[in-house]
């Protein structure tokens, strides 16, 4: 193998070999990240210019026909801050990503602990724990909406039975309660991935330590916040970062179960800038909203960054 | 006193182990039962017959089986074609995606250039970019190609959402290729590109099938832009053409059960042939960068 390389390269020179010395040399690296940057430059950083740039522009489906979008200054952010539905759908938005954050990290770590011990079956218990998050989304919605079914819902049947509820709700269908029966979902989809990512952060926690706090006598408890915390808290606080990215952007489970409703009752603002763009065609207030949701996300982004970086320097 | 203390360290140590076993296993099997019952749900559902499904209350477990909702699901020259649409767009993206990110991966981890530092950065941050400041300029775009409701018009718009992660994905798996090969298969006569294609590509096999499966199963299963810009039923996606069996007033769902199991058994069979490799390089990716 190693001889036919040394023959040909040899014998015949290589196209490639071009790039050996040089211009060509120092051309050969540009040419192999060009393609991506371009692409990206095309999919990613001009749609993200224009889209901020539209925020500033009346579009809507008449200024789109007419070609001719007038920059209208900071009034489309005026007009979403106007609309009483903005105020719901932010709050709404502040009740979903803290509930989904704060019980996906919980139970995300609970469970890595749980799947951590090894005992046996554990192969078993940590593969069926992780269907959650390889059922695809759409099809994960639809079975939980399905289950949700106000007439012959499992989830009414069990609640019944368990003696929780005595009559059947209309759990999605009820102003009060569909917010929260979507974020369940929610939850249960996104907890598997916090659970993957502390576990891997758990395996990484030295032996040794471990047995030297339990060699002082530590209990359970406090070996898990003295002890365990500390160690895996870089990991724990990327996690934290990445599910609040994830939960911010997350359409399928709201738009799929009640589309925001009833009665703007689960709106979040990726929804209600859904609403602004494609039902009401009004592009410039929903990429109002959009820019909004992208100066926050920017922050978690290059904190999430931030965190990276200071694992790698570890 | 010294007999307490030689005989309570035993006690404290054996009763309890059994009793935290006990409560590992209870802990367990509650989580198992919470994961995957939903799943299971999906599937006895597409397994009844009609009247069954919507009988009150509902059973548990399914009174007889029958496989109708699939020959129905499966009869209808729909689903066919919804299913040839997300495989032909899940082939293109994931080819484009998996070339681009070899060949920029491969650049960014090994050669110190202008932006080297910079690039893979600012690609993380492509990956983190709201889906929904992208929706707009996209729609506006495909409007002005006239791309909206086509199935091509889609391609761009996944690589946005495929590419940065892949770039990153890809640079972190080259990272871990030692140079040493390389500089090995350099004396040994290669060129730079032989080296490249003949000695690193074999070496970042685990990684490109990781980030080659990610592809397939997010463009699998993508649901927002494709809901967003194909318009025509012709053209739909299978998890458009999922959601679209829920009707305004009555929906079939043992059908729709049926149509769930089907677009979730291959990203399954995909899943449970590379586990490893997935959850390492996904799990693992996003923190190690």
């Amino acid at each position: 193998m190693t001889t036919r390389t040394r023959e040909t390269t040899r014998l015949k020179p290589h196209w490639s070999s071009i790039f050996e010395n040089g211009t060509g040399a120092r051309l050969y690296p540009y040419l192999m990240v060009m393609p991506a940057i371009l692409i990206a430059i095309g999919v990613v950083v001009y749609p993200v210019l224009s889209g901020i740039t539209s925020a500033f522009h009346d579009v809507t489906l008449r200024t789109l026909n007419s070609g001719d979008m007038p920059f209208i200054g900071l009034r489309n952010f005026e007009r979403v801050f106007a609309d009483p539905n903005f105020v719901l759908a932010s709050l709404n938005t502040l009740v979903w990503v803290v509930l989904n954050v704060v019980a996906q990290l919980g139970f995300g770590l609970a469970l890595a602990l749980l799947l951590h011990r090894i005992v046996p079956g554990i192969g078993f218990f940590r593969s069926g724990i992780l269907v959650p998050w390889v059922v695809p989304s759409v099809v994960a919605v639809l079975t939980w909406r399905w289950m949700y079914d106000p007439s012959v819902g499992i989830v009414n049947e069990i609640l019944v039975r368990l003696g929780v509820i005595d009559a059947y709700h209309p759990w999605l269908g009820d102003t009060a309660t569909a917010l929260y029966a979507v974020t369940v979902e929610s939850i249960w989809k996104g907890t598997p991935f916090v659970m993957l990512l502390l576990l891997a952060a758990l395996q990484l926690v030295p032996k040794s330590i471990l047995e030297a706090a339990s060699m002082d006598g530590a209990s359970g408890w406090r070996k898990l916040w003295h002890v365990i915390l500390p160690q895996i808290r870089v990991s724990f606080a990327i996690a934290a970062v990445l599910t609040f990215i994830l939960t911010v952007n997350n359409f399928n489970a709201i738009w799929l179960m009640t589309e925001g409703g009833p009665l703007n009752s689960s709106e979040i603002l990726f929804t209600l800038a859904y609403k602004y763009g494609f039902q009401r065609f009004d592009l410039g207030m929903a990429s109002a909203v959009a820019t909004m949701l992208f100066v926050g996300l920017v922050i978690a982004t290059t904190l999430y960054l931030k965190l990276i970086q200071a694992k790698e320097a570890d | 006193m010294a007999s307490t203390r030689s005989s309570a360290p035993l006690k404290r140590t054996r009763t309890p182990k059994a009793v935290r076993l006990g409560l590992l296993y209870v802990g367990l099997w509650a989580a198992f039962i919470w994961c995957v019952f939903p799943f299971y749900w999906m599937i006895a559902t597409s397994l009844r017959a009609k009247d069954e499904i919507f009988a009150r209350p509902p059973s548990i477990l399914p009174h007889s089986i029958t496989f109708q909702n699939y020959v129905d699901l499966l009869i209808g020259a729909e689903f066919w074609r919804f299913a040839m649409n997300s495989l032909i767009l899940t082939i293109s993206v994931t080819a484009i995606s998996v070339l681009l990110a070899v060949t920029a991966g491969y650049a960014m981890a090994r050669h110190k250039f202008k932006g080297s530092v910079m690039l893979p950065l600012f690609m993380l941050y492509g990956q983190m970019f709201p889906p929904v400041l992208l929706l707009i300029p996209f729609y506006i775009q495909l409007r002005f190609l006239g791309w909206l409701d086509s199935l091509y018009g889609l391609i761009p718009v996944y690589l946005s959402y495929m590419l940065p992660l892949c770039v990153w994905l890809m640079r972190g798996f080259f990272a871990q290729v030692p140079h040493s090969l390389e500089d090995a298969a350099r004396l040994d006569g290669c060129t730079r590109w032989q080296a490249f294609w003949r000695v690193i590509l074999p070496m970042a096999r685990p990684g490109i099938v990781a980030v080659a499966t990610w592809v397939m199963i997010h463009t699998w299963n993508e649901f927002l832009y494709a809901s967003t810009f194909i318009l025509s039923d012709k053209n739909r996606t299978l998890p458009l053409g999922l959601s679209g069996l829920i009707g305004q007033y009555t929906t079939d769902w043992g059908m729709l059960m049926a149509g769930g199991v089907i677009t979730a058994a291959p990203i399954l069979l995909v899943f449970f042939f590379l586990q490893k490799h997935l959850v390492s390089g996904v799990g693992g990716g996003a923190v190690k960068g």
